[in-house]
């Protein structure tokens, strides 16, 4: 019944966008426009030698795969022209012991029309909302991985939109995943979402809603606000009535035999974040942020998780089955995707200089609920068509915290992009 | 005391009523300058922008499709392949960077527009007399071959314009610009500009403006006026939300 009633309206959504076509126009353009870009990387990522994986690598080797350093070739291709846009991907990657494979996937393919001040697209397509750099609580739509170690153009999510543009003011519904289950969670869960904006001078602001199928409503609001000519200012908010995580589900066994940490639901919750951007004549930029995330694991969970850890690790001692020792130390490491960000509190700095043809970076997010720390030098070089990207991220911070035991400890990166 | 309190209002009046007849005065002479780079309120200039290293050699060359348009307000797109899809939105002190893929404007500083060795600044401010007010300091000879130039000392009318402080040279007979000396607003000289006309006898456009960095490397980057046309764009250009969807804007 609901699966019928989905349909029914995303076939009266597409009948509405033939209509509008007919009374309106497509996105005007004379011609179609290419570009793109080819890059060819290398990762090398260096495993780390405590944290459940690494235990459980030691007890029993071979029961998950490490990281691997490789090498990779990624072609990137954008269209763009009468109404439609095209961004398409292919990557060639050779890891370390693998044999060479090779994807492809469509980052966008939409057709937009214009009808007034009103604009209609459908398609997959890249919504990216809210303000700040290191964490966006209401980037409700597009959900985007944040602090990657290259840029990488996101893969946009199918949605319906219409959106409404005049000189200060702009407004959009989004009804994204249409096509998706009911039981689908995160970035995929069926959704219908708003955004109101207002330009009020220097100041911008934001107004969010986001109805989940399964989730319900959440609320936001964010501004950016330059506060002088070497200064900028941003924060966002937003409070959820639930959201989805995992959660260890056991049976009162320490050993389980399938993967305790099951998804779960955080009840009636807020995120916030703030910051600000400092830069001066001579190029040289400071951002720092702060952020709360209430979606993630609270302290309690993370105690029970490094007691749970413990517990296993003293089982070596005992006749228990090395196996399942092992594969309980490896599932413990499922806890690190139960939300966007690890700990709840964080704390984020950045320093950039762009000189010239160089932009080196230097930055650290710090989680002051247990001292985990990731830091991250750059370096860009970027020519007239090339772009040379080196860097190096190293995890670390106090024993017991949760960065470091992550299943890395290190990640040095080399890139060179071709664009044309 | 009252008699005191007169004469100072007295002369405080006199130098306002001065200083208005000197900005009244300059205004005519700025928008004549103005006429030979932005022949009307509204228009779309191409730009290239090439940067020489200081043996001569070419350092970088870069493309931007210009938008300008009445009130300060401008579009600036980046058409070459290193910068494809970049866009900087200006109005009025308010300044927007959007990134091809991000779809997601980024509200930036004024001192963040200042990029590279022409800045945005440079390439999208057309227009001295809605930016500038000042006097004709003097009457000298410039330009090559020498001729008679009026020599205006201009200050910013707003605190976002790049340049707070110009010296500008203009010709005496026909107000081309010839000369500008440049300050940040740290009142240090941060470009010498020159400007280079169609015609030397009878300019009637300034179709290259070389800038030579006096601050840092001492680079000389050129900015060509490839094109010029009338051109008002939709409202809705100028607005931040819509750019960020990454519409074909031609």
């Amino acid at each position: 019944m609901a699966a019928q009633s989905s349909l029914r309206t995303q076939r009266a959504a597409l009948a509405a966008l033939v209509a509008a076509s007919v009374l309106g126009t497509p996105d005007v353009h004379a011609q179609v426009q290419w570009d793109g870009q080819v890059r060819a990387e290398i990762n090398a990522p260096g495993t780390n030698t405590q944290g459940p994986l690494a235990q459980a690598l030691r007890l029993q080797p071979g029961i998950a795969k490490p990281a691997a350093a490789g090498a990779a070739l990624e072609s990137e291709l954008r269209a763009n022209g009468h109404g439609l846009g095209l961004t398409a991907t292919a990557r060639t990657e050779k890891l370390e012991g693998d044999t060479v494979h090779t994807t492809g996937w469509i980052n966008e393919a939409q057709a937009s029309i214009s009808v007034g001040s009103w604009s209609l697209s459908a398609g997959k397509k890249i919504v990216a909302w809210d303000v700040g750099y290191g964490f966006r609580p209401n980037d409700v739509v597009q959900q985007e991985a944040r602090r990657t170690l290259m840029t990488v153009t996101a893969t946009g999510r199918p949605l319906v939109m219409a959106e409404y543009f005049d000189a200060d003011n702009a407004a959009a519904l989004v009804w994204v995943n249409p096509t998706a289950t009911r039981d689908a969670t995160g970035a995929q869960e069926p959704a219908l979402a708003a955004r109101l904006y207002r330009r009020d001078g220097a100041v911008d602001w934001h107004l969010f809603a986001r109805v989940g199928q399964r989730t319900g409503l959440s609320l936001g609001l964010a501004s950016a606000w330059v506060a002088s000519d070497k200064l900028e200012l941003h924060a966002s908010v937003r409070t959820l009535n639930r959201a989805d995580t995992l959660a260890l589900r056991s049976d009162g066994s320490l050993l389980s035999i399938a993967n305790p940490w099951q998804p779960a639901t955080v009840w009636r919750t807020q995120q916030a974040a703030f910051g600000g951007t400092w830069t001066n004549a001579a190029q040289f930029s400071l951002l720092l942020e702060a952020w709360w995330d209430g979606t993630a694991p609270t302290n309690a969970q993370w105690n029970a998780w490094n007691d749970r850890n413990r517990q296993l690790m003293a089982l070596e001692k005992s006749p228990a089955p090395t196996q399942a020792i092992a594969g309980n130390l490896g599932w413990q490491t499922t806890a690190f995707n139960a939300s966007t960000n690890l700990r709840q509190t964080n704390v984020f700095a950045r320093a950039s200089l762009t000189q010239e043809h160089w932009q080196p970076a230097l930055d650290v997010l710090f989680t002051p609920e247990d001292g985990g720390r990731i830091i991250t030098a750059s370096v860009g070089w970027q020519g007239d068509r090339v772009r040379w990207e080196g860097g190096y991220r190293a995890y670390g911070g106090a024993d017991n915290s949760i960065i470091a035991q992550l299943p890395n400890r290190r990640v040095g990166y080399l890139a060179a992009t071709w664009a044309f | 005391m009252n008699i005191q309190l007169l004469a100072v209002v007295a002369a405080l009046s006199t130098s306002l009523f001065s200083s208005a007849a000197q900005a009244q005065d300059i205004r005519p002479l700025l928008k004549a300058a103005d006429a030979y780079r932005l022949a009307s309120a509204n228009m779309q200039v191409e730009t290239q922008i090439s940067v020489f290293n200081t043996d001569g050699t070419l350092d970088k060359e870069r493309r931007y499709s210009v938008f300008a348009q009445a009130n300060h307000q401008s579009l600036v797109l980046m058409q070459s392949a290193a910068e494809k899809g970049q866009k900087v939105l200006m109005l009025g002190d308010d300044f927007w960077l959007l990134l091809p893929g991000s779809q997601r404007p980024l509200r930036i500083t004024p001192m963040q527009k200042l990029l590279g060795d022409a800045s945005i600044g440079d390439i999208a401010t057309l227009s001295w007399a809605d930016d500038y007010s000042g006097s004709v300091r003097a009457e000298e000879a410039c330009g090559e071959p020498k001729q008679a130039c009026l020599r205006l000392g201009l200050t910013a009318n707003r605190k976002s314009v790049t340049y707070q402080r110009m010296d500008l040279w203009i010709g005496k007979a026909r107000h081309e610009p010839i000369k500008a000396d440049l300050y940040v607003q740290s009142d240090k000289l941060a470009k010498v500009a020159t400007f280079v006309m169609d015609k030397a006898t009878a300019p009637t456009t300034v179709t290259e403006m070389l800038l030579r960095d006096q601050l840092t490397n001492k680079k000389e980057t050129q900015v060509r006026y490839l094109a010029r046309k009338d051109r008002t764009v939709p409202e809705a250009w100028l607005n931040p939300m819509f750019l960020a969807r990454n519409p074909t804007l031609e």
